[in-house]
């Protein structure tokens, strides 16, 4: 097991974990050698951030072996995994945005005294500044008011206090100008001459094959292979991340499914690409359009009646953002037009007004409320009736729009929170495509959902868009954004490719995915 | 909540209830007696009990609509006192028309409510300032406005206390039954009870309202004004909460006092609480409540028992609600 | 009649020894609106212990051991059942209210004589020690949110109990840690009104104090320091305003001085805006 090429400065095997009925990681094995930078891959859901958490001591395994430089550990929590030596930089920053960056350190410092004076505290600030050669601001700075990326170097270096031997990185770059990153990477190169072990969780295959000298891929909770980077290429890589996403995405799928069977219509490409000069105004034109907060160039984009737009994108690279900011539920700047009407950004209520649809990618905190009944949810804008409510015509018009969506549920009185998750993302549909949208913005669509409620979901979008409306789509399945035969607009850090025609091989899609490709 | 544990949380405060009797030195079965005696038994009693539920139906309800619709009003007891004291300030001014009188004295009322409610309403929609805050600090200065007109503006001369100038008889409204306290107010508190029950229930109003009240977040992607929603609560609970000091003056009290309510206005919440933030299940609750206050200066004279029982055991009732529902998800 | 700084001292005290509990207990991402309950319940302990026969020292102890509880209780269903606080809040002040006055009845029986107790001595510039320390109680603060180690963890548990969470730290011990403070603080308040300025026992004898301090800690802006003056200036006005009184002046309106905590509270929030610095995560559940 050990000793092979020398020690392992952490070694995970046999993890398993599981969430009530969701498997997170089955038998998965991680091994990271003293002095490396190792990258940690995989699509969403196959298990990245689970292993890391074990790692660092958030969560028990079910199962499985941890071995920090040989020892056996077992964690009961973060505390002594970051006194054993391993730190994790999580995700979203978990800084106190009212503090300065002098506090947030002393606060991310576990070997912080009980008294500490101000000065001792900015102290540490420029000691670890210096020492690490980050710019994490200064230190009576609110970290409310400090850039992202300020504040993702504080965390990396609050991280950084204890000199741990393993510090795992989960998805560091996702905020990062291209400038910063290759700032962190070089730090994290210096970091990693001197012993230490980096891991480096990332979707970006280009920073993989750029900064890291191996990588180990999950896919369903298990690893699927484990390599230097210098044996493997982007490529294959690339590939094996693409079979596993349709594994992920799709449990047990046994075969392709055929695109569908209608041909896109052909005015629907043409304006895609020139904006929709001449004919009916578009559906929906999104004009230097900036999701407030992003660091991503203004985007344009048009949808015509009738066209299905497919946005590609790995997770943090804006698409969601930007679609957001389309419906009006994320705060933006620039314009936003709906068959020629101005919509104001941010007012989700004035999208709606201008014949607005949206599914959104969190469909219980955002979509649905769990609480109501389906014919509730349903109805929830114009129930029928006069004064009162006529429930039984409620109850009828619920029970067949349930039966036409395909929605299985013991009745339109049901709580909409007692549903799976297919049926809820169908309960949806059918409240966002009737009556039918001018445009519809839909968000991960079939994330979560199995082949045959995916499958239902597209036809649904697609029927929206041959009868009339124009239909936006995030995905981030390379597959599924193939399966809607449609032209796809990759997105990489907030910037749209051209449109892409449906039959683009899926390497090409990745490596455009992972900014390999312009 | 299951019925189990509804059961054990009655039995447990009727357990503590008796300790306390026990406490004071009396048979927790005679004081049972005597406090039903008081509360029920004779229709004097029963008016007293109808009476004093009152304000607290209404309270309670005011705090049913704002709970439900994501609005955390803490203020109806300055609610209250805004409607009490602008009922004592149109009342006397309208002389005796009792029809015209009384329906200025409660419009006045409900409006000085839901005026009462507009500062905390602006603050957080436009501030981003929890209501719990802002109604809290409506009630001090509440309060101190009501010190203030008894002593000032409001103040009968005639009167060796700081009290305003009564209503005239006329405008006082009636006993329903000659002996008893009960008027046309407990009337128009359960009929209001009855509306709030059909419009929360029954109208497409109060389906958007729970919406609003259960997600703003999802209201707003589909569509709905969770702003107008819960600003539209807001006012009406303080609108009702004003109604409740209004009909306090237009049928008990006849005029403003300093101190004018007791708490009526936290009560109310307790009894939306036992209630659970259901219109009848509230109504009813403050109904009990009432009875237990009506009753309990009968526990007092003939077991006694201090009369301060009737507030320890709806509280206690509520907290051992509260501990068995037990846990919020974290947002 | 003492001049006119001691009774200024005299009724700033309780209202910041109170203050200065909830604003650690908000500060934690937690609220308890039922102060004034918690200082009516040390009110009451304080009276009672003082009227059973142990010094007026001795009495104050026993309202901090009765804060303590209050704080523990408070928690037990705030913090770790996560009901929500402004609930339990309301329900608290009813319960106090309802039992010290049941209590009352009881110790007092039906005679309805008013019941005194000894006061503390004035040993210290013509005031009671704890009146005088109680002003020491925030920069104590001030120290602790700032420059200790638990302080940092209150103020991270307030604004991002995720990140504590993250620290392998507990939100609801955190958050337990300082509602009982909390307690203590409130209550010590409320025996402090009693072996001071009203040395008896009525029903409601914190006469809305406990709203007082809930609406000096938003004036403070969360803010321990700034407590002081907040509270000096409450307790100044009222001293004024009895001074005038004396004088038989009327100039002011007595209900103005009344009013005046609460309006400052309201113009502080509406000009800061963004909450008026409260804690990002006041009144959420802990994670």
């Amino acid at each position: 097991m050990n000793g092979r090429e020398g020690g392992f400065a952490l070694e995970l095997s046999g993890i398993s974990k599981a969430f009530g009925p969701v498997r997170a990681l089955d038998g998965a094995h991680l091994a990271l050698r003293p002095g490396e930078i190792h990258a940690l891959l995989g699509e969403n859901g196959a298990g990245k951030s689970t292993l890391v958490s074990i790692a660092a001591g958030l969560v028990p395994p079910d199962a499985g072996t941890i071995r920090l430089a040989g020892k056996p550990m077992a964690f009961r929590g973060p505390r002594q995994a970051r006194r054993a030596g391993i730190a994790l930089v999580p995700q979203h920053d978990l800084l106190v945005e009212a503090a300065t960056v002098a506090d947030n350190l002393a606060f991310l410092d576990p070997a912080a005294p009980f008294l500490e004076s101000r000065r001792a505290r900015r102290e540490r600030v420029a000691r670890v500044a210096s020492a690490l050669d980050l710019d994490v601001g200064p230190p009576d700075a609110r970290v409310g008011e400090l850039p992202v990326g300020t504040r993702q170097r504080l965390e990396v270096a609050g991280a950084l206090l204890t000199d741990p031997s393993v510090l795992i990185l989960d998805e560091p770059t996702a905020v990062l100008s291209p400038d910063e990153t290759a700032a962190l990477f070089r730090a994290l190169r210096a970091r990693a001459s001197t012993g230490k072990t980096v891991l480096l969780i990332t979707h970006r295959l280009a920073e993989v094959f750029a900064a890291a000298d191996r990588l180990t891929l999950l896919a369903r909770g298990r690893t699927l292979r484990e390599a230097a980077v210098g044996e493997t290429s982007a490529e294959e890589i690339g590939a094996l991340l693409l079979g596993s996403a349709e594994a992920t995405e799709r449990t047990g799928a046994p075969e392709r499914e055929a695109p569908p069977a209608d041909a896109p219509p052909a005015g629907g490409v043409a304006v895609d690409g020139g904006g929709g000069g001449t004919g009916p105004s578009p559906a929906l034109a999104l004009r230097a359009l900036r999701p407030r907060g992003s660091a991503a160039p203004p985007v344009d984009l048009a949808v015509a009646p009738g066209e299905l737009v497919v946005l590609l994108s790995i997770d943090g690279n804006g698409a969601d953002d930007l679609a957001g900011a389309a419906a009006g539920v994320r705060e933006a700047e620039g314009s936003i037009e709906i068959g020629g009407r101005k919509v104001r950004p941010g007012d989700p209520l004035a999208y709606r007004r201008a014949g607005g649809a949206f599914i959104p990618s969190d469909r219980r905190a955002e979509g649905l409320l769990p609480d109501l009944t389906l014919a509730e949810n349903l109805l929830l804008r114009r129930p029928p009736g006069g004064l009162l409510v006529d429930r039984a015509a409620m109850a009828a018009t619920a029970a067949d729009r349930l039966a036409r969506f395909g929605v299985r549920a013991t009745g339109p009185d049901a709580r909409a929170g007692e549903l799976s998750g297919g049926n809820q993302q169908k309960l949806l549909l059918a409240r966002e495509l009737e009556p039918l949208p001018r445009v519809l913005t839909a968000i991960h669509p079939t994330r979560g959902l199995d082949l045959a409620a995916s499958a239902d979901v597209r036809a649904r979008l697609l029927d929206a868009a041959a009868s009339g409306a124009g239909v936006l789509v995030v995905t981030a399945d390379p597959e599924e954004a193939q399966a809607f035969g449609r032209p796809i607009r990759v997105v990489y850090r907030g910037r749209l490719s051209e449109p892409l025609p449906s039959g683009t091989p899926f390497e090409a899609l990745g490596r455009r995915m992972a900014g390999l490709a312009a | 909540m299951r019925p189990l544990q509804a059961a054990a949380v009655a039995a447990g405060t009727l357990a503590a209830a008796a300790l306390l009797v026990a406490l004071a030195g009396a048979s927790p079965l005679a004081a049972a007696r005597a406090l039903l005696d008081g509360a029920l038994a004779s229709p004097a009693a029963l008016g007293e009990t109808f009476a004093r539920s009152t304000a607290l139906v209404l309270t309670a309800l005011g705090a049913v609509v704002a709970f439900r619709s994501g609005v955390l009003n803490i203020g109806l007891e300055g609610q209250l006192l805004a409607g009490a004291a602008a009922a004592a300030a149109v009342g006397p001014a309208v002389g005796n028309l009792p029809f015209i009188g009384r329906l200025a004295v409660l419009l006045a009322a409900a409006l000085a409510g839901a005026a009462w409610v507009l500062p905390a309403a602006w603050l957080a929609e436009r501030r981003k300032v929890p209501a719990v805050l802002s109604t809290i600090l409506l009630n001090l200065v509440a309060a101190a406005g009501v010190t203030w007109l008894v002593r000032g503006p409001l103040r009968d001369p005639a009167g060796d206390y700081p009290q305003s100038r009564p209503l005239a008889d006329a405008l006082v409204l009636p006993p329903l039954v000659p002996g008893t306290r009960a008027t046309a107010a407990v009337v128009v508190a359960f009929a209001l009870a009855a509306l709030a029950a059909v419009v929360l229930g029954r109208t497409a109003l109060g389906l958007k309202l729970r919406a609003a009240g259960l997600s703003p977040r999802a209201a707003r992607a589909a569509g709905l004004d969770d702003v107008g929603l819960r600003t539209g609560a807001f006012l009406a609970s303080g609108a009702l909460a004003g109604l409740a000091g209004g009909l306090e003056v237009l049928a008990i009290t006849a005029r403003l006092y300093d101190p004018f309510s007791a708490g009526i206005g936290f009560t109310g919440i307790a009894a939306a609480l036992l209630g659970g933030m259901a219109p009848a299940g509230s109504a009813v609750a403050a109904l009990l409540f009432a009875a237990l206050g009506a009753g309990s200066s009968a526990l007092q004279r003939d077991a006694g028992v201090p009369s301060a029982l009737a507030s320890v055991v709806p509280a206690l009732a509520v907290l051992g609600l509260l501990l068995a529902r037990g846990r919020r998800e974290a947002p | 009649m003492s001049g006119f700084l001691e009774v200024a001292l005299l009724l700033s005290a309780p209202l910041l020894l109170a203050a200065a509990g909830e604003l650690v207990l908000e500060r934690s991402g937690s609220l308890q609106i039922g102060l004034e309950g918690t200082m009516l319940a040390g009110a009451f302990t304080a009276f009672a212990a003082a009227r059973a026969g142990t010094g007026p020292y001795a009495a104050l102890a026993a309202s901090a051991a009765v804060g303590a509880g209050a704080g523990l209780l408070f928690a037990l269903f705030a913090v770790a059942r996560r009901a929500d606080p402004i609930l339990v809040g309301t329900v608290w002040n009813l319960l106090a209210l309802g039992a010290t006055g049941f209590a009352y009845r009881l110790l007092a029986g039906e005679t309805g004589s008013v019941l005194q107790v000894r006061t503390l001595p004035a040993d210290l510039l013509g005031l009671p020690w704890p009146v005088l320390a109680s002003f020491l109680v925030p920069p104590v603060l001030h120290l602790l949110l700032t420059r200790t180690r638990p302080g940092l963890r209150i103020v991270a548990a307030g604004e991002h109990p995720e990140a504590v969470r993250a620290q392998g730290l507990s939100v609801v011990a955190i958050r337990t840690g300082a509602s009982t403070l909390a307690g203590v603080l409130g209550a010590l308040g409320g025996g402090l009104l009693v072996l001071t300025i009203s040395p008896t026992f009525v029903e409601g004898v914190t006469a809305g104090r406990g709203f007082l301090a809930l609406a000096i800690v938003v004036f403070a802006r969360w803010k321990p320091l700034r407590l002081v003056p907040a509270s000096l200036l409450l307790g100044g006005v009222t001293a004024l305003q009895y001074r005038l009184q004396a004088l038989g002046f009327q100039a002011v309106p007595y209900a103005f001085f009344l009013a005046l905590p609460g309006l400052l509270a309201l113009a502080a929030l509406a000009v800061s805006g963004r909450g008026g610095g409260a804690p990002k995560a006041l009144g959420t559940p802990a994670p």
